[in-house]
């Protein structure tokens, strides 16, 4: 594990100030040093009460926030970046559950970086999203 | 009425974003919320995520008054593009368009600005299925 020196807390520390991320019930756990995401369902999220799914924004919102604290925290930075597109799939009703959110940097550009993020309840594939942030790559990534 | 229905049952998201129900008509639906600090960002202003929940909830409604019933849908992909930044303390309005359908999907694409300035904040596009899982949204109340 080539663990780098950045610091695991202040993303964190910094991303539970939002009393946004708090209406989400937003949640990060740390596994064998990879962090991971959660959002458990609230009545709060409901989009269609008649089959208690989550609401669209809820989920998209989900994958913004996460999208953005993994970019964080990759990047050593100690607040969230802005994201300026998002584009967001939705393959499967989202009921009642804890979902799983796991991001990965697809590319980091100069300019831009794009960050996706899979969307899943209990294992199943249900959200796919995309993310771009207007951030280049962080010079001292290059130096390893 | 068709917009009394969607709100007219309790919902939680709709209550906790204060939700108002603007202009409707064949196709056409505006909605705007006011700045709340629970769903705020760390700028003090109304998180993006907020925003997205926000335009999503419209576009619903854009296509509920195109299809003049309350059939279920449910978004298939939507796109967001950030223009600027939301000003802080700032209420947000949504001004979205059913462009066209299928019998199984409808196309929308839509504007979100600030509540009091009219300040261009965000663009949507986006499509969504109809006629999918679970009652009609009215059915609860009996119909109307």
């Amino acid at each position: 594990m080539s663990a780098k020196p950045i610091s695991a807390e202040a993303p964190i520390m910094r991303l539970c100030d939002e009393p946004f991320v708090d209406f989400l019930g937003f949640r990060e756990e740390t596994l064998n040093g990879e962090t991971r995401y959660f959002m458990d369902f609230r009545d709060s999220h409901i989009g269609n009460p008649m089959i208690r799914t989550f609401h669209g924004g809820i989920l998209a919102s989900f994958g913004e926030v996460t999208a953005a604290a993994h970019l964080a925290r990759q990047r050593g930075d100690d607040e969230v970046p802005l994201c300026s597109t998002m584009t967001f799939d939705y393959l499967r009703p989202a009921f009642e559950g804890t979902l799983q959110a796991i991001p990965n940097i697809v590319r980091a550009g100069r300019r831009i970086t794009t960050v996706s993020v899979q969307l899943r309840l209990e294992g199943k594939l249900v959200c796919i999203g995309r993310f771009l942030f207007l951030v280049g790559r962080n010079e001292n990534e290059n130096k390893t | 009425m068709m917009a009394k229905a969607f709100f007219g049952t309790n919902h939680p998201l709709f209550d906790t974003f204060k939700i108002d129900i603007g202009i409707v008509n064949d196709g056409h639906a505006e909605m705007s919320m006011p700045f709340s600090e629970q769903l705020s960002d760390r700028r003090g202003s109304l998180h993006r995520g907020a925003l997205v929940t926000l335009l999503d909830t419209t576009c619903g409604l854009s296509i509920f008054s195109s299809l003049g019933s309350l059939k279920p849908i449910a978004t298939i992909d939507l796109r967001v593009d950030f223009m600027r930044s939301i000003p802080p303390a700032a209420g947000l309005k949504a001004v979205v368009e059913c462009i066209g359908k299928t019998d199984t999907v409808a196309f929308i694409s839509g504007r979100a600005f600030a509540e009091d300035s009219g300040e261009l904040l965000a663009m949507v596009a986006g499509s969504f299925a109809i006629g999918t899982m679970g009652p009609t949204l009215d059915s609860e109340a009996g119909g109307s």
